[in-house]
């Protein structure tokens, strides 16, 4: 007891203490920037979580039924069943539907030959002519995909039973079995939130003591330079953590996305990965002058580091040296790790590579910082 | 060149009341909130003269200014500017504010262009008018240049330049020589005075109480009230003081001594001791018994006129009382004086790319000394204080900091120096106690003095009550006073100040100047550097820079003994001061003729020779020449007269 009061004694009689108590006198009155820490993020969160959906809905279909029996309209509703086609018109002709398609007013046109129904009743394999609009490659290949799966399973009634394909799969979907794609997202979006934040908030609040002036004062006092970044950083990080907590929280209650790992394992990583959003933040005050600098090579650095780390677009499609450099990505590792601990349930046995990783990053990041930070001046 | 003489203000009411009024102002207020800062003025400018408004920081002189350029509007009262309300004013109104306002990325042609255009200045006018501009004042050769790279003289002109593009009939200056080295002050005063004469009319703020002898009239104004009215004449007559200029060797001693009977105010400007007295007569007998009495030898006594200065102190100093003296808490006597030196330079160089911002200085401060950096602005002092306490690494030389001349940047150096830097290095988003505390914290000052330290900072500034205050809402030299209580709160060994009572009123310079002795006295190496010559009297040794050389070093005394020549001391009527000075500059070298208040100063190798050239001179020209006599140089003649011959040489070199 004697030993920890006079511990805290010692504490608040150092200059590390004199640093801290400033910073958190300087964040508590800077309303600008609690605001700063709790709208965007949401709002980040929210808009990614919902507009960054792969699904695809209400694809607007045109249809040219030359056939106009039971059986056309049949695969029509066949398609239009589960809401991925609406049948939003019936031109006249199949010149009138490619020019809708062409104007972009319909995504797939189907054209039913008048000899739908002949073939069928024969057996043979009736042939239906489909158009895709292909400017939006993504909607595309989803439309014509789900085009093809349903066109080869109808079977309409008159038709004769399916023959029995030669080999059957059976896939199960593991951790996500609704397949919901938000669940997929909502944590590389936590992930990109954090890492746009930490490094805009850090780099700001330091380039702000540079631009007016306090900061050559600061040079000159005692305080050695590890003791004032790390005053600028601990608060940050306390402040951040509200941040994770705020994601986390919409994640489970806006997309329903599961924390299925231990949650103190996952907030303490999130703490780490928040040193290294942090010391991105510091390194790049250390080498910008001014706010505006500051901000606009911000966005060089972390756009890149969303972009390669999985948080939107899968690591295995990128080309080979992008996946091998991603793997310096602080990003994609913070990623892997909410992914285990949210959706995998599963602990360090798993993920130790990737704690390791940031681990390693945070001290380095720090290191160069610390060391850019006394030669800036001159 | 015949020029129609301008109005003369301060004879309006004897007859010549034809000038017309251009602004009047009538029982003005302005409350923020529930604090008045400005509380019933009333005056009225005429056309051509140059009004001045002097007080301490936060009189509301700078509200006075918004309200003139029709920027905020008034509590109470009536103005008019120009014969109608200042919004409807504003464009035939050119106004300076205390902040650079031009844009730092845009050159000196752009900048003035984007005025011009903003002001709808047609462009057969903008040809007609930029060139003649730009070569008033000075600026031509520097159209191309970036206006972030100007230097702080040349920024003041461009902003007055861009004011000027669009022939304003008014010119509100809030403090446009506030970190401005005393030639381009100059400088900036003459081009002022030819637009007056041209009919303009110029209302300008000022702390520097030597410029402002150049006004034609004056308002004192205190707490947001005008404590008097008048040509500066006027007002030291009206004092009713005389002062008394003392020189001896031991005149420092003299100084606790001298008080009571016929003295008012005492101040020591380094060898030489300023009293204020009640009766010329009565003073000077008083003294010379003291000095008979304590066997202190009494080199010179001169009975001269009070200055500006002193009827502004005096006035201040009835009003608000004068700041009080503390003793600094925590410390028992003085240092022990050290023999080696506290700051030593040898062939310090720096250079940025190819230009030589310091070139070979070698410089040794003593512990208990103060030591003045002086020059004009660019001339590399801001450089020289940087690199002597390590914020940035010289290109060539040795530095030798409080015996250390290795590791400049260790925590065991650092907590023996003091800094206080050109920029304001007080956070603005914490409160006065909470930057102090900060300081007090991080340079490590021990629990039980942290306290007394701090309250001593807060009532030497006189800020009592008030130390929640956010520092943002402080006006500036408030803001310079806490700043400096903050960089000596750890009791330094070594104190740098660069230009640390900038834009600070007299009377808190004062007070700072007390500080800076008091803390010399215990053994304290003080580095200054400042724009105000007459408080540069007080450093112990000077040196002056010029395009980063040292060109002259020594007392005070010493640096104005060397100066060539004998300063003639011309008085004038104030309307032919300024003419007289371009006749003059035009017959003899241009550093040899300065403006001094009210006073022209000529220098002359052989006055006895030049003297009756000189009288004839004038008389040709209808000049009325109403008093001639020799003056010792004055630190602001040795400085104009070494600044200008350095550049000279400097010129012929190329």
């Amino acid at each position: 007891m004697r030993i920890l009061w006079h511990g805290w004694r010692v504490l608040v009689a150092s200059r590390l203490w004199a640093l801290l108590r400033k910073e958190v006198q300087q964040i508590l009155r800077d309303r600008q920037l609690i605001k700063l820490l709790i709208i965007p993020p949401t709002l980040q969160l929210l808009i990614y979580g919902f507009a960054l959906n792969p699904e695809v809905h209400n694809l607007k279909l045109g249809v040219v039924d030359y056939a106009q029996v039971a059986a056309s309209r049949e695969l029509v509703s066949a398609l239009t069943a589960n809401r991925i086609f609406l049948a939003s018109s019936y031109p006249s002709s199949e010149q009138e539907l490619a020019r809708q398609v062409e104007r972009g007013e319909l995504t797939a046109g189907l054209v039913i030959p008048p000899n739908f129904s002949k073939r069928l009743a024969s057996g043979d394999t009736a042939r239906v002519q489909v158009f895709i609009d292909g400017v939006d490659a993504n909607s595309a290949g989803i439309a014509s995909g789900y085009i093809q799966q349903i066109l080869r399973r109808f079977r309409p009634e008159a038709g004769v039973l399916p023959p029995t394909p030669p080999v059957r799969t059976q896939v199960r979907f593991l951790y996500n079995p609704g397949l919901t794609s938000s669940w997929f997202f909502v944590p590389g979006v936590i992930g990109l939130v954090l890492t746009l934040i930490a490094t805009l908030v850090s780099a700001v609040t330091l380039v702000r003591e540079k631009d007016s002036g306090t900061l050559e004062q600061l040079l000159m006092t005692p305080a050695g330079a590890w003791e004032i970044l790390l005053a600028k950083i601990l608060p940050l990080v306390v402040l951040l953590m509200g941040d994770v907590l705020l994601a986390l929280a919409l994640g489970r209650l806006v997309f329903g996305v599961p924390i299925r790992g231990d949650p103190f394992l996952l907030l303490a990583l999130s703490g780490l990965y928040l040193f290294v959003g942090i010391g991105v933040g510091i390194m790049l005050a250390t080498v910008c002058r001014s706010q505006q600098q500051v901000m606009l090579t911000a966005f060089f650095i972390t756009l890149p580091m969303v972009q390669t780390s999985g948080a939107i677009a899968p690591i295995e499609s990128m080309p080979a040296f992008f996946q091998a450099l991603s793997l310096l990505n602080p990003l994609r590792h913070y990623i892997a790790i909410l992914r285990g601990l949210l959706l995998k349930g599963v602990g360090l046995e798993a993920l130790w590579p990737h704690a390791l990783a940031l681990l390693v990053m945070a001290p380095l990041l720090m290191a160069i910082s610390v060391s850019r930070f006394r030669s800036q001046l001159s | 060149m015949p020029r129609s003489s301008p109005p003369d203000p301060a004879h309006n009411n004897a007859g010549r009341s034809v000038a017309s009024v251009v602004v009047s102002v009538e029982g003005l207020h302005k409350c923020y909130g529930s604090r008045p800062a400005v509380a019933g003025l009333d005056f009225r400018v005429s056309e051509g003269e140059i009004f001045g408004l002097i007080g301490p920081d936060g009189a509301g002189k700078t509200t006075t200014f918004h309200i003139l350029a029709g920027v905020i509007e008034p509590s109470g009262g009536q103005v008019r500017v120009l014969g109608s309300p200042p919004r409807e004013a504003r464009e035939r109104v050119g106004y300076l504010t205390q902040q650079f306002s031009q844009y730092p990325d845009l050159s000196v042609e752009e900048n003035l262009r984007y005025v011009a255009g903003l002001r709808l200045v047609s462009p057969a006018l903008w040809r007609e008018r930029r060139t003649p501009l730009l070569r008033r004042l000075g600026l031509e050769p520097f159209a191309d240049r970036l206006a972030s790279q100007l230097s702080g003289g040349m920024k003041q002109k461009l902003a007055l330049c861009c004011a000027l593009i669009d022939r304003p009939r008014l010119l509100l200056l809030d403090e446009p020589t506030t970190g401005v080295d005393p030639v381009s002050r100059r400088d900036f005063w003459d081009v002022l005075a030819t637009l007056a004469e041209e009919g303009v009319t110029i209302v300008i703020a000022t702390p520097d109480l030597v410029e402002a002898e150049r006004c034609h009239r004056i308002a004192l104004v205190q707490q947001g009230r005008i404590e008097s009215l008048g040509s500066p004449a006027a007002l030291k007559q009206g004092l009713g003081l005389s002062r008394l200029e003392l020189r001896g060797a031991a005149s420092a001693a003299a100084e606790p001594l001298l008080s009571g009977g016929a003295i008012v105010d005492v101040q020591t400007f380094g060898d030489r001791l300023d009293l204020l007295v009640n009766d010329a007569a009565t003073g000077e007998a008083q003294v010379r018994e003291l000095f008979r009495r304590q066997g202190l030898p009494l080199q010179e006594l001169l009975i001269t006129a009070p200055t500006l200065e002193n009827v502004v102190v005096i006035s201040q100093r009835r009003r608000s009382g004068e700041l009080p003296l503390l003793p600094f808490p925590g410390v028992q006597g003085s240092r022990r004086r050290r023999a080696d030196p506290a700051i030593a330079a040898r062939g310090l160089s720096r250079r940025f790319g190819a230009f030589e911002a310091v070139r070979q200085l070698t410089l040794e401060i003593r512990y208990g000394e103060i030591f003045g950096l002086l020059g004009a602005n660019g001339a590399g002092k801001t450089t020289t204080i940087k690199m002597l306490c390590g914020l940035l690494a010289p290109s060539s030389g040795e530095i030798v900091l409080a015996g250390e001349s290795k590791l400049l940047r260790g925590p065991d150096l650092l907590r023996r120096i003091g800094y206080m830097s050109q920029k304001f290095t007080l956070y603005d988003d914490l409160s006065i106690r909470e930057n102090l505390e900060f300081y007090a914290g991080v340079y490590g000052i021990p629990g039980p003095l942290r306290q007394p330290r701090i309250d001593w900072v807060i009532a030497s500034c006189g800020l009592q009550g008030q130390e929640q205050l956010l520092t943002a809402k402080l006006p500036g030299g408030w803001k310079q006073r806490v700043a400096f209580g903050a960089a000596v709160l750890h009791d330094p060994e070594v104190l740098f100040l660069d230009e640390p009572t900038s834009g600070v009123d007299p009377l808190a310079r004062r007070q700072f100047w007390s500080l800076i002795n008091a803390f010399a006295r215990r053994g304290t190496a003080i580095l200054v550097t400042t724009h105000y010559l007459e408080e540069a009297e007080q450093c112990n040794r000077l040196c002056f820079m010029v395009a980063g050389e040292k060109v002259i070093e020594g007392s005070p005394g010493a640096i104005k003994a060397a100066q060539p020549g004998q300063v003639l001391e011309l008085v004038l009527p104030q309307d032919q001061l300024q003419s007289a000075t371009l006749l003059l500059r035009r017959h003899w070298q241009p550093w040899r003729v300065s403006r001094f208040g009210d006073r022209l100063h000529l220098v002359l190798d052989d006055p006895e020779r030049e003297v009756e050239g000189l009288q004839l001179l004038l008389s040709q020209a209808q000049l009325s020449l109403e008093g001639l006599r020799r003056v010792p140089h004055s630190l602001e003649d040795a400085f104009i007269g070494t600044v200008q011959r350095a550049q000279a040489r400097e010129g012929e070199g190329r």
